[in-house]
């Protein structure tokens, strides 16, 4: 009776994982997608569907270097400002597009689909309007030549890839908004098939992509979403997925002894750092030999090594492969007496007392243990910490300045650079003391470190940036200002040797852009 | 019985109008879900578009008001998130989430009910022993633990069973046992008390008296008159169940009610947990009312006023 049970059980069960023809891949995704529309409010999780449909002027190859992609070519038009030393500033981008790109309902792209994701995206409604906030309009000459038309110069916008997404204008006015929901299209690799929220998305190749050479080896993509992480290693190990992300840092050395699997960690875009109350006259961070303290004070060496299991990279301002990494720059050393004689010479030799907010989201593996390690080591050197949780709603309502309750000591805080990394945009609001969107989650007051700020964003030219970057980390260093830096978290990846799938950086390593089954020609090169 | 209905139809109607006030002052005060919805670098003014686009720059007053004159006509608007109607969102996931909790029920009953009568018939006898222990086991084990324990050992050892996803009956089994063990320890007590005063009771020693057999006392006789407080735990955990099997639900990737609103929690996603609630509170309320009309069939001297 119970072999007849099992042999029913084992019947069902692989009739319901059900004998998948070679043409199909199934993986997992521990998040997914809210919406679907890259010219509305994003959260990074968008980012993980967008990248299927939807594709920039610009993108990035493997190995982390912009390359032009929907734009043949591009370039900044520089102009006279006029003043008495003639300098030229940036003040529109003329872009030229790819001929003979399709949208998945067999449109061809042209200049007015791109001045049509820049008018939807420049709506204050669209919640992401601030990252064109300095693109005053675009300018269509013909179908293949366009000027992006700049209020200033905004670095900010290479760094981005040019922006603005190409989203199929005809498609749009056709089925609006809730349509655009119901069933994407745009010119990337994958066409959208169904979905079912919260459990799978199927998408198909889209034969007639512009770039064959970049063409999926799968006609077909399924999507599992599984938020435990426990689960989705399960589906791996019982083979209802070939491919996950986010393998849990505790079990990526258990993943590398799984037969027949392949696992790559590689550099996450988030940042993580300690954000200081260095603006209020009560809060003792004011003084930065306070705020050296705790970067002295504590062991992220060994944090990365026994609650990351290795999988965070130290960083002293910007991690390795980022714009502006500075090799000479080094990270405070462990030393907790030199922390706490930080502590006595400002005044604080029997310690003192502060709210330490903890973060306690599922979004970053183990913040919430490393958080609490953290606040631990800086109560042995006379750093006491009155620990309050907080899980992501609050911990983001807390960490505005201009809200209240007021972050008034220490709080575990993350703003990802981006890949490579580019520290623009999160330096201006985490560091910068307050501006047009600003600021908005600073508690650092630094009028030079400001103008340096605001002059980075200006810049255009990336050796330039990178000059300007190193200068600005440098004196944020010295002065342990804008928060104290923690690590950059990794991402590990595993999937079955039957794949040949090559991560690319788009949707923070999460591309579908390069897979196939094996054997294909690289698989059989190698 | 018409004038019970109706009455207790306006009490529950009363009571889902407490608990969505309730959540709807309670969610205000948690945080600010346009902070949530904007990049960290968004400037004032698409705070300022976001909020009104929301609504959310009106008075609370003005805003429950709104809300309640929408939600009587069964609008509860778009949920900030998916930026779809809000109680399509929750509607979509009920048959999973109802499918869900049936079938843990139903794992339940089917344990908790052999296992009260033969503790009682066997009372302080190792069946009596062993019962409790498994009943009791449930209980002391979260059902994320147990949820996770029956995925390594069922689907990744013997890979009898789906680790995760909603298809097949299946897919049903593992977050079914995941669910429905907890109420066991609960249901096996009470019957068992049940059983054990009534198997006491006059009308079960005239049953022995005039010859009837062990076997039809217990379940023809006694278990029907013992399953009077079983069927309102039963009902009480069915309406539980619709709302609590979040982890249950996260932890098998189940496509459910409760993980869409927890998640609408976590997001500040006011439509959806207003959804949520009122649809959550709806089923309390109509479950409930049936497990009272139900007594009156298990037990004819309820319905006839006795």
């Amino acid at each position: 009776m119970r072999h007849l049970i099992a042999l029913v059980a084992s019947f069902a069960c692989f009739s319901a994982l059900g004998q998948e023809a070679d043409d199909t891949v199934t993986i997992a995704f521990a998040a997914e997608a809210t919406q679907v529309d890259p010219t509305r409010t994003m959260a990074g999780v968008d980012a993980y569907f967008m990248d299927l449909f939807f594709e920039r002027l610009l993108s990035l190859d493997s190995d982390l270097q912009r390359i032009n992609w929907l734009a043949e070519s591009w370039t900044v038009v520089e102009t006279s400002d006029g003043g008495e030393n003639g300098v030229d500033v940036a003040t529109a981008i003329d872009v030229t597009l790819r001929q003979g790109v399709k949208f998945h309902n067999g449109v061809e792209l042209t200049a007015d689909d791109i001045r049509f994701a820049y008018t939807r995206q420049s709506d204050p409604a669209s919640g992401i309007s601030s990252q064109v906030r300095y693109v005053s309009s675009v300018e269509v000459h013909d179908d293949y030549h366009l000027t992006m038309h700049l209020s200033q110069p905004d670095g900010s916008l290479i760094t981005q890839n040019l922006e603005l997404w190409a989203i199929p204008k005809s498609h749009y006015d056709e089925v609006g908004e809730a349509g655009v929901q119901a069933h994407p299209i745009g010119t990337g690799p994958w066409k959208f098939v169904s979905r079912k929220p919260r459990n799978e998305l199927v998408v198909e190749r889209f034969d007639d992509y512009w770039n064959q050479d970049a063409l999926p080896g799968f006609k077909r993509l399924v999507i599992k979403i599984i938020p435990e992480d426990t689960t989705r290693v399960a589906a791996y190990k019982t083979g209802a997925v070939d491919w996950i992300d986010a393998v849990p840092p505790a079990q990526v050395e258990a993943f590398r002894e799984i037969p027949n699997t392949h696992v790559t960690t590689l550099p996450a875009p988030n940042n993580l750092f300690l954000s200081l109350n260095e603006v209020d006259a009560s809060s003792p961070f004011r003084d930065y030999r306070v705020r050296q303290a705790v970067a002295y004070g504590v062991d992220y060496d060994a944090i990365i090594k026994y609650i990351l299991f290795g999988q965070g990279i130290r960083t002293a301002q910007i991690a390795p492969g980022g714009l502006g990494y500075d090799p000479d720059l080094k990270p405070y050393p462990y030393d907790p007496d030199k922390a706490r004689a930080l502590l006595k010479e400002a005044g604080y030799p029997a310690g003192l007392a502060v709210p330490c907010y903890n973060l306690t989201t599922p979004r970053e593996p183990y913040i919430k243990e490393v958080g609490e390690t953290i606040y631990a080591y800086l109560a042995e050197v006379g750093i006491r910490c009155r620990i309050v949780q907080l899980e992501y709603g609050a911990w983001i309502t807390v960490g505005r300045h201009k809200t209240r309750p007021r972050m008034d000591g220490v709080n575990s805080t993350m703003w990802g650079q981006g890949l490579p990394g580019d520290p623009t945009t999160a330096w201006g609001g985490h560091l910068h003391t307050n501006g047009d969107g600003w600021g908005t989650y600073s508690y650092a007051s630094d009028p030079e470190l400001d103008a340096m700020i605001e002059q980075l964003r200006r810049l255009m030219d990336d050796d330039v940036r990178a000059v300007l970057i190193k200068k600005i980390a440098r004196i944020k260093h010295a002065r342990m200002t804008g928060g104290v830096p923690t690590y950059r978290p990794m991402l590990t990846f595993a999937w079955r040797d039957t794949i040949d799938f090559k991560p690319q950086p788009g949707a923070f390593w999460r591309s579908m852009r390069d897979i196939a089954p094996c054997p294909s020609r690289r698989c059989s090169s190698e | 019985m018409g004038r019970y209905i109706f009455n207790r139809s306006w009490q529950g109607l009363i009571a889902i109008i407490g608990a969505l006030a309730i959540v709807f002052i309670a969610q205000r005060l948690s945080g600010d879900p346009v902070a949530l919805l904007l990049p960290m670098d968004a400037t004032e003014a698409d705070f300022v578009a976001m909020r009104a686009k929301l609504g959310l720059d009106q008075p609370m007053v003005v805003q429950f008001w709104r809300f309640l004159q929408s939600a009587v006509v069964g609008d509860f608007g778009h949920s900030y998130m998916w930026n779809e109607p809000a109680m399509d969102l929750i509607l979509d996931r009920l048959p999973a989430t109802l499918e869900l909790a049936f079938a843990g029920l139903v794992f339940a009953a089917a344990l908790a009910v052999p296992l009260g009568v033969l503790s009682a018939v066997y009372q302080d006898s190792w069946i009596d022993r062993v019962a409790k222990v498994f009943a009791m086991l449930g209980q002391a084990v979260p059902n994320f633990w147990i949820g996770l324990l029956l995925i390594l050992f069922f689907a990744v050892y013997l890979q009898w069973f789906p680790a995760f996803g909603r298809g097949t009956i299946m897919h049903l089994v593992l977050p079914a046992i995941a669910l429905g063990w907890y109420p066991v320890a609960a249901m096996t007590r009470t019957l068992r008390s049940a059983m054990l005063e009534i198997m006491q009771s006059d009308y079960i020693r005239m049953a022995r008296a005039v010859g009837l057999g062990q076997r039809s006392i217990i379940w023809k006789y006694a278990l029907r008159n013992a399953a009077v407080p079983l069927v309102t735990m039963l009902g009480v955990y069915f309406a539980g169940m619709l709302g609590g099997a979040f982890v249950v639900e996260v932890v098998f990737a189940w496509p459910g009610v409760g993980r869409a609103v927890v998640e609408a929690v976590f997001a500040r996603d006011f439509p959806v947990v207003q959804a949520g609630v009122v649809l959550s509170a709806v089923v309390f309320v109509v479950v409930n009312l049936l497990v009272d009309l139900s007594y009156g069939v298990i037990d004819p001297r309820i319905r006839h006023g006795r």
